[in-house]
C-alpha cells in the first residue's frame, strides 16, 4: 500500500496545474507589441549568427586597411549593386549593418551580463543583510549615480585604450573577440549597474518581510540557501525584465561612445560607421540613416519585449 | 527713529536666528557638507584613472620622436608633473580652491579662459530643454493614463518607446540632414552666425535658430523618459482606493486627476528630474558634437582625444559640482511638493 503511494507521486502526473511560467508566456502571447518585441529579436540575433553568411560583401578589415575595399566604390548612394549605397570608405552599408550585428548583440548581451552580475550581488547582499552593510553599500550605488557616467566611460575608454596590443582581437573557444570593443564593454558595465543593484536590493527588501522566508529561516536554512533558492527566484522575473531593458540601453551607449570616436576603430559597429561618415553626411546622408536604423529597430525590439515581459510577468502593474 | 531701526535689527537678528535653528537651514547644510567629500572622491577617481595612464607628455610625445629630452623635461617641470601624482593631486586641489584650473597641455593657455565661455552655452542648453520637456510631458501623460490601452494611449506609449530606444545623436544627425541640408531651415551648427551672415536676418531670431535643432533632440529625449515615467506612477495611483474614494464622494473628475492623482505622480518625476538634469549635463557631449555647440561636452570630447589632462579635470569636476547642486535643488523641492517627507 504505502510502495503504491509512493509510485504514484513519482510517476509524471499528466495533468499539471499550469507552471508560473507557463501563465506569463500564455499572458505575453496576448500581447501584440511583446511579440513584435520578441519577433524582432529574434530576427537580430538570428542576423547576429548568420549576417556574416548573406553579407553581399565580406567584413570591413578584410586583411587590414590595404584591401581596396569592394570595388573601390566610394560615396555610391544606393543601388542595384550597393541595396544602401557605399560610405567614404568604400564599405558597402548593407554588408557593414549585417555584420556589425554580431558586434552590438555581443554589446548587449556581455555588459547585461557582467552588470546584472555585480547588481545582483550587491542587491542581494545590501537587500538581504540589511544594517550597515545595507547602508554602506546604498551609499556607494548613491555615488556612482550622481556620477557624470558618460564622462567617466570616456576617460576609462580613452586610457584604456591606449595600452599595447590594442587594436587587435583575442582568441577564445575559437572565436576572434576584438580586444578594444571588450575595454569598452567592460567600462560601460562598471558604470553601469548602480540603477539595476537599487532594483534588485528593492525586491530583495519586499520579499525578504514574506512569510515563507520567515518560515524558512525557522526552519534553520542557511543565509545562503535562503538568497538562492528561495528569493532570487521569486524576483527572477523582474531580473529578467531588467536585463532586457538593460541590452537595450548598452547597445545604445556603445553606439554613443563610438560615435564620438572613442570606440574601437579596428571593429565596424553600427557606431563606428556612423561615425566615420559624420564629416561627409551632406553628402553620404544613407551611411547616417540606415545603421541608425539598424540601432533604431534593434533596441526598439529589446525595450518592446522588456515591456512585454514586464506586463506578463507582473500582471499586478496591469489591470 | 533709532528705536525704531534697533528693533528693525533685533528682529532681523531674531529672524536669522530661526532661519539658522530651522530644520531646512541645517538639513542644507548637512547636503553642503556631506558634496564636499563626494566631489573630492569623484576628483581623486578621475585623477588617478587619468596618471595612471602615463604622464599626458610621454604620451603625447609618443607620435613625435623628434622632439628632444631636453624640452620634454622642461616642459613637465612647466606643468609641475615631474612630481610624484599625490603632490600634484594636491597642487591641482590648491588651485582648484582658488578656481584655478591649471594650463591647457595643447599651448600652456590657462583652462580658465578655454573653457570659461563655453558654460553659459551648455547650461542654456540643459536647462531651456529640461524645462520644455517636463511642462509638455505632465499634461501628455496624465491624458495617456486617463485612457489606458485607448488608441491615444498606444500613440503616445510607442511615440515615447520610440523617444527611449533612438540614439541620441542620430537623431540630431537626422533632422540636420533633413531641415538643415535639405530644406535648409536651420543651421547645422554653432550657437550663433558668422558676423556677416545671420539667420532670419536678425540677431535675436539668429541665436533661437540655433537653438531650434538641439533642442528639439534633448526635449524628445527627455519628454519620451519623463512620459514613461508619469503615466506609469499616474496608472498606479488611479487604481488605489483613495482614488476611488475621492471619485465616490463625488468630487469632479478633474479635480481627482489634477488635484488628487497627479500631485502624488509627480513627486517621483521630480526625483527623476534631478538625474535628468545630470545625465543631461554628463550626456551633453553626444548633442554638442553632433551640432557643434560651443560648450563643456564637445570641448570634452575633443580634450579627451587629446589627452588634455587639466581641460579634462576642469570639465568634469564643473559637470559633476553643476549635478550635486541640481540634485540638492530637487531635494529641497521635494519637501515642499511632497508634504510626507519630512526632513530630520
Amino acid at each position: 500500500m504505502v510502495s503504491q503511494e509512493n509510485n504514484e507521486s513519482n510517476t509524471p502526473l499528466k495533468r499539471r496545474s499550469a507552471s508560473q511560467w507557463a501563465v506569463a508566456w500564455r499572458r505575453f502571447k496576448r500581447n501584440k507589441a511583446g511579440i513584435v518585441g520578441l519577433i524582432i529579436v529574434v530576427g537580430v540575433v538570428f542576423v547576429g549568427l548568420f549576417g556574416d553568411f548573406f553579407a553581399p560583401y565580406p567584413a570591413f578589415p578584410n586583411n587590414g586597411w590595404q584591401t581596396p575595399f569592394y570595388n573601390g566604390d566610394v560615396r555610391t548612394a544606393p543601388n542595384s549593386h550597393y541595396l544602401l549605397g557605399t560610405d567614404v570608405l568604400g564599405t558597402d552599408i548593407l554588408s557593414g549593418i549585417l555584420h556589425g550585428t554580431k558586434y552590438a548583440l555581443y554589446v548587449g548581451v556581455v555588459v547585461t551580463a557582467i552588470t546584472m552580475a555585480i547588481a545582483i550581488a550587491v542587491g542581494a547582499i545590501a537587500g538581504y543583510f540589511g544594517s550597515w552593510v545595507d547602508n554602506l553599500l546604498m551609499r556607494i550605488t548613491e555615488i556612482f549615480l550622481v556620477f557624470p557616467s558618460l564622462l567617466f566611460i570616456l576617460i576609462f575608454v580613452r586610457v584604456l585604450t591606449l595600452g599595447a596590443g590594442v587594436g587587435t582581437s583575442f582568441n577564445l573557444l575559437g572565436i576572434g573577440i576584438p580586444t578594444g570593443l571588450s575595454i569598452v564593454i567592460f567600462v560601460l558595465a562598471i558604470f553601469n549597474w548602480p540603477g539595476d543593484a537599487r532594483m534588485i536590493r528593492g525586491e530583495f527588501l519586499r520579499v525578504r518581510e514574506l512569510d515563507f522566508v520567515e518560515a524558512e529561516k525557522s526552519l534553520g536554512a542557511s543565509n545562503k540557501r535562503i538568497i538562492f533558492r528561495h528569493i532570487l527566484p521569486n524576483i527572477l522575473s523582474s531580473i529578467i525584465v531588467v536585463a532586457s531593458l538593460t541590452i537595450a540601453y548598452a547597445i545604445l551607449l556603445e553606439a554613443g561612445v563610438s560615435f564620438l570616436g572613442f570606440g574601437d576603430v579596428n571593429t565596424m559597429t553600427w557606431g563606428q560607421i556612423l561615425e566615420n561618415n559624420f564629416s561627409d553626411m551632406r553628402v553620404v546622408w544613407w551611411a547616417e540613416l540606415f545603421p541608425g536604423i539598424a540601432i533604431l529597430i534593434t533596441v526598439f525590439g529589446f525595450n518592446l519585449l522588456g515591456d512585454g515581459l514586464s506586463d506578463a510577468l507582473n500582471p499586478r502593474l496591469r489591470d | 527713529m533709532l528705536n525704531k531701526l534697533k528693533s528693525i535689527a533685533k528682529n532681523g537678528v531674531k529672524r536669522l536666528k530661526l532661519i539658522a535653528r530651522s530644520a531646512m537651514f541645517r538639513y542644507i547644510v548637512r547636503r553642503l557638507l556631506y558634496m564636499i567629500p563626494l566631489a573630492i572622491g569623484i576628483s581623486i577617481i578621475a585623477f588617478i584613472t587619468m596618471y595612471a595612464a602615463g604622464d599626458p607628455i610621454s604620451l603625447i610625445r609618443a607620435g613625435k620622436p623628434n622632439v628632444n629630452q631636453a624640452t620634454i623635461d622642461g616642459l613637465k617641470a612647466y606643468y609641475g608633473l615631474d612630481k610624484p601624482v599625490p603632490v600634484q593631486y594636491l597642487n591641482w586641489l590648491a588651485n582648484i580652491l582658488q578656481l584655478n584650473f591649471g594650463r591647457s597641455l595643447y599651448g600652456g593657455q590657462s583652462v580658465n579662459t578655454l573653457i570659461g565661455p563655453e558654460i553659459l552655452p551648455t547650461i542654456e542648453l540643459q536647462i531651456i530643454s529640461l524645462l520644455i520637456a517636463f511642462a509638455i510631458s505632465i499634461p501628455i501623460a496624465v491624458h495617456s493614463a486617463r485612457k489606458p490601452y485607448s488608441k491615444q494611449d498606444l500613440t503616445v506609449t510607442s511615440f515615447s518607446l520610440f523617444g527611449v530606444s533612438m540614439p541620441t545623436f542620430w537623431f540630431g544627425l537626422i533632422l540636420i540632414i533633413i531641415f538643415s541640408f535639405t530644406l535648409g531651415w536651420f543651421p547645422s551648427a554653432g550657437a550663433k552666425g558668422a558676423a556677416g551672415f545671420l539667420w532670419w536676418g536678425n540677431p535675436v531670431l539668429d541665436v533661437i535658430a540655433h537653438f531650434v535643432l538641439p533642442v528639439v533632440v534633448l526635449v524628445y529625449v527627455s519628454l519620451a523618459q519623463n512620459i514613461r515615467l508619469i503615466r506609469a506612477n499616474m496608472l498606479e495611483i488611479l487604481r488605489s482606493d483613495y482614488i476611488l474614494a475621492a471619485r465616490a464622494s463625488g468630487i469632479s473628475e478633474r479635480k481627482v486627476v489634477y488635484g488628487y492623482a497627479l500631485r502624488n505622480a509627480i513627486t517621483p518625476a521630480v526625483t527623476f528630474l534631478a538625474l535628468a538634469l545630470g545625465g543631461m549635463l554628463a550626456g551633453a557631449p553626444m548633442t554638442e558634437y553632433v551640432f557643434s555647440w560651443p560648450g563643456l561636452g564637445r570641448q570634452y570630447v575633443s580634450s579627451t582625444l587629446s589627452l588634455d589632462f587639466p581641460t579634462i579635470m576642469a570639465i568634469t569636476m564643473l559637470i559633476t559640482v553643476m549635478t550635486l547642486v541640481a540634485n540638492l535643488i530637487m531635494d529641497i523641492l521635494y519637501v515642499y511638493i511632497d508634504p510626507r517627507v519630512r526632513i530630520r
